[in-house]
């Protein structure tokens, strides 16, 4: 019963949160509503018995993507921005394609329906580190250098003469 | 034991000349030559080693050894199986000789070119060409497999090409050269067909396994006569018998050294050692034999008569060269293997020496016309003095090297066939005569070209030397060689015996022999009234005498000034092949070129022309309507209708065809 | 609560993101679309691991290498959003079209 308030209240978050960034006008508010959502999310992970994912999102994405969201929304952001539309001309086709592939992926969904847990969740955290510095040793330095190389590029990128003047019309 | 290193002996020379000819830079004093005399000492060295160790005993001849050339799977006689092609050596008695005698004379012949070539712009390429000269000869001696033989059978052929047309760019060197290649090329051809029909019923190129194949019958006896005649037919181009002797003569146009060479050692002696190594074949087959015998009876005859007129003092030297290869072919055709073998060695060392002689007395007076010299003995005391020992051996006076292997073919004829030895009694009082008129004109009387001879000087010690090396061995070689029948005992031993046995069989059978005292003392006198002749003829200061016998026998001269008309016959089928090839060529201009290729061609040309039209009318026409439907009319408006650079758009058709795969489960 | 139910939330906030991509006009709406759709793949990884492999974590891990990819992403996508806006001065999509013919 816990189980089932925790899901559905974290699962209505996130996805009302979701609703939201997609919606609203003030990108400011779209920005506070993904942490919402995101920490949703993290809920959701909670729920599941992740612990580590469930730390892990609130870190990353909570503290640290959203808030950055919220930084550049903030750094580009206008005072003509909040009265105009946000949503552009094509919403209607988009609404379609969305709900048609909704459908598909929940008609997917319902083959599941009959998978149940078994027993409690284990703490992940330990098994996850040996896993990480184990077998997928290659993959987590790789991704250490994924991560050098988006943040010697993000440098590269907003450096402010590497762009050529002009451009798009 | 030497014999093991045998394969040595023609590989040296190869190296060596290899390495004349791609090593140092083209000198008057380049140090080049050593590098071929220092191989080829070494090839005599292992030379006359196998022979010691053969002679004492040592060595058990034959000695074969062979490698795996090549291998590949053969189906042969319809068995599946492996053809193994192996090449090696295999030295019997007469090979172990002829190792001995090409090494020596070539050495020899290397030395004296020093001093004869100094001086000519190509020295080092000379030496270079005689080395695989010497080299191929060498090859040709030793290899038991006849695939192999051939090769240098070819080999040789080709280096005599270069040597004989060694000075080309003078204009007689070069056509001699054609001459001689082509000539014997003809004669090739015969080796040729006989290699492949020895092949198509022996399947072996082994000497040894087609001796045994052969010597068991498993031949057929017209296959054997073929085989014979065609090695005779590649013998006769190589060692210029009848009638494929023309290029011989004219291969005179080389420097001397090289005629020494060709005529003592390396080319001609091919021809003669081929019947002598192949002779297995034509024991089994007498027709073979008697062709064999009769071909070197003629150009024996042939070649000594046409020896008497020239004035050219390397040409009397070299019909002399075929009339004593006539000899030897004879004496193997009437089964007188160890004595053509014995007047092949005793005759390359005083044929060498009297060619080499030639060449010092050439290089003194600068001109090979004999008309032009005389009393050259009292300036060319050494070469006069040698000359005169090779011309006593080659007329074949005792005790000089040449009466002892001429007086046994001599007797091998009589015991085959009195006519045959009459003949050769004969040719051989002219072989007398025609040597001691070249000497006499040479050397004796008065200086006939005073500017000429008051100049001519005694070569140096680097020409004589080698001179009185080979004088030497013309004197001794032949009793040496002779006593207690020591060459034939040897020359036998290396697998000749069944030869020499059947030989004697043959004799016997013929029921007649002559005295060998009588015979002996018979040619002597005959040679020596001959030598008498040459010097009341000749001697003198006054030709009246000569002259006179000259316009009696007006006619007999012409034919041998023409030597019989061989030339003009030969030069006849080039002029007849010349005029069939000017026919075809004017049928393939006007007939094919103009009616058949141009036809074709306007006809090509017509339907391409049709074919441009219809191209550049309805084909290019189309795909240029093509391109504009899809550019102008239908590309723009799609463009303007869809490809709008939006993102998002992109995105959505994206998205669209993601829908579809979801919902399409 | 069965596996269904997550797989369900999952592809409704995937939907949901990819609404947002094709329909916010600015590029930051965008981005942050696609990181909802980031989120949805991973609540699938943790709900397969837990539901179909409760006896190992790899779907955990997965989810994390998601993550770290998608903070890379985000960096080098917010840097270039503001790259293109101190530049060019544009922060909508319409506005950006290099990519037309």
């Amino acid at each position: 019963m816990m189980e089932q308030i925790a899901f559905y209240s974290m699962a209505g978050l996130a996805v009302v949160s979701a609703l939201a960034v997609v919606t609203l006008r003030n990108t400011v508010h779209c920005a506070l509503f993904l942490g919402l959502s995101l920490a949703g999310v993290a809920g959701i992970f909670g729920v599941l018995g992740a612990d580590f994912l469930f730390a892990s999102q609130i870190l990353i994405y909570v503290g640290g993507i959203a808030v950055l969201m919220i930084f550049a929304v903030m750094l580009m952001g206008r005072a003509s921005d909040l009265t105009l539309r946000q949503v552009n001309q094509e919403w209607l086709a988009a609404l379609l394609v969305c709900a048609i592939t909704a459908a598909g992926l929940l008609r997917g969904a319902k083959a599941y329906l009959g998978s149940v847990a078994a027993g409690a969740p284990a703490p992940s955290t330990k098994p996850l580190g040996r896993l990480m510095l184990g077998d997928y040793v290659l993959p987590f330095e790789l991704i250490s250098l994924v991560l050098t190389a988006a943040l010697l590029g993000a440098i590269f990128f907003t450096r402010k003469e590497t762009l050529p003047s002009g451009g798009g019309k | 034991m030497m014999i093991e290193n045998v394969w040595l002996v023609p590989l040296l020379p190869l190296a060596a000349s290899l390495v004349i000819l791609f090593g140092g830079r083209e000198r008057e004093d380049s140090p080049m030559p050593f590098v071929g005399i220092a191989a080829m000492a070494a090839s005599l060295y292992i030379s006359l080693a196998v022979i010691f160790d053969a002679a004492t005993g040592a060595a058990a001849l034959p000695f074969e050894k062979e490698w795996l050339w090549y291998s590949f799977a053969a189906n042969l006689g319809g068995q599946p199986s492996i053809f193994e092609m192996r090449a090696g050596v295999l030295i019997d008695g007469a090979a172990a000789v002829m190792l001995g005698v090409v090494c020596l004379v070539s050495l020899l012949v290397q030395i004296y070119s020093l001093g004869y070539m100094h001086g000519d712009r190509k020295f080092k390429r000379y030496f270079a060409y005689i080395s695989f000269f010497t080299a191929s000869m060498l090859g040709l001696v030793v290899s038991n497999n006849l695939i192999v033989v051939f090769a240098c059978w070819e080999l040789v052929g080709v280096s005599s090409y270069l040597l004989i047309g060694f000075w080309f760019e003078k204009e007689a060197p070069p056509y001699a050269a054609k001459k001689a290649f082509i000539t014997t090329k003809l004669g090739d051809l015969g080796f040729f067909l006989a290699l492949l029909l020895i092949f198509t019923y022996a399947g072996s190129y082994n000497l040894v396994r087609l001796k045994e194949t052969v010597e068991m019958g498993y031949l057929p006896p017209m296959v054997l006569t073929l085989i014979g005649l065609g090695l005779l037919c590649g013998a006769a181009g190589k060692s210029a018998q009848a009638p494929l002797f023309i290029w011989l003569p004219d291969a005179m146009e080389g420097p001397t050294p090289v005629s020494a060479l060709i005529h003592a050692a390396t080319m001609v002696a091919a021809g003669i050692y081929l019947v002598a190594r192949c002779y297995f074949f034509f024991l089994a087959s007498p027709i073979a034999m008697e062709t064999v015998a009769w071909a070197g009876l003629i150009t024996a005859f042939l070649a000594g008569s046409m020896a008497l007129v020239p004035y050219d003092i390397k040409r009397v030297l070299a019909f002399s060269t075929v009339s004593q290869l006539g000899f030897m072919m004879c004496a193997l055709g009437v089964g007188g293997y160890t004595a053509g073998l014995f007047h092949l060695t005793t005759h390359a060392f005083f044929k060498a020496l009297l060619f080499l002689g030639a060449g010092s007395v050439i290089h003194a007076v600068h001109t090979n016309d004999m008309r032009s010299m005389g009393g050259l003995s009292k300036r060319m005391p050494w070469t006069f003095l040698t000359m005169t020992v090779g011309c006593l051996a080659l007329a074949g006076i005792p005790p000089f090297a040449g009466f002892f292997s001429k007086d046994q073919i001599l007797e091998k004829v009589f015991e085959h066939s009195p006519v045959m030895f009459a003949v050769l009694v004969f040719t051989a009082c002219l072989t007398a005569f025609y040597t001691f008129r070249m000497l006499f004109l040479t050397f004796w009387g008065d200086g006939r070209d005073h500017h000429r001879v008051d100049h001519a000087e005694e070569s140096g010690a680097v020409m004589t030397v080698p001179l009185m090396i080979l004088a030497a061995l013309s004197l001794v070689s032949g009793w040496a060689l002779e006593h207690g029948h020591a060459f034939a005992s040897f020359v036998g031993s290396g697998g000749a015996a069944g030869h020499a046995a059947e030989a004697a069989g043959h004799a016997a059978a013929a029921g007649h022999a002559i005295n060998p005292m009588v015979l002996a003392a018979g040619v002597t006198a005959g040679a020596c009234f001959f030598i008498a002749l040459a010097y009341s003829l000749y001697a003198g200061r006054d030709f009246s005498r000569a002259q006179r016998l000259k316009s009696l026998f007006q006619p007999v001269f012409d034919l041998l000034e023409k030597r019989y008309g061989f030339d003009a016959f030969f030069l006849g089928l080039v002029d007849l092949a010349d005029r069939i090839a000017v026919l075809c060529r004017w049928v393939d201009i006007e007939v094919i070129d103009k009616v058949f290729v141009d036809g074709w061609g306007l006809l090509c040309r017509v339907a391409a022309e049709i074919s441009h039209l219809f191209d550049a009318l309805f084909v290019d026409q189309a795909v240029d309507g093509c391109g504009y439907v899809s550019r102008d009319i239908a590309g723009r408006g799609l463009r303007s209708l869809i490809a709008r650079g939006q993102v998002q758009e992109y995105m959505l058709y994206l998205a669209v065809g993601v829908s579809l795969f979801a919902i399409l489960k | 609560m069965t596996l269904a139910h997550y797989i369900a939330l999952g592809a409704v906030l995937f939907v949901i993101g990819i609404f947002g991509a094709l329909t916010r006009r600015s590029v930051i709406g965008i981005l942050m679309s696609i990181e909802l759709m980031f989120n949805a793949a991973n609540i699938n990884l943790a709900a397969f691991n837990r539901y179909l492999h409760p006896e190992g974590v790899a779907g955990q891990a997965f989810a994390l290498f998601i993550m770290t990819v998608a903070a890379a992403e985000v960096v080098v996508g917010l840097a270039l959003v503001l790259a293109i806006y101190r530049n060019w001065d544009k922060t909508y999509m319409e506005n950006i079209n290099l990519l037309k013919g």
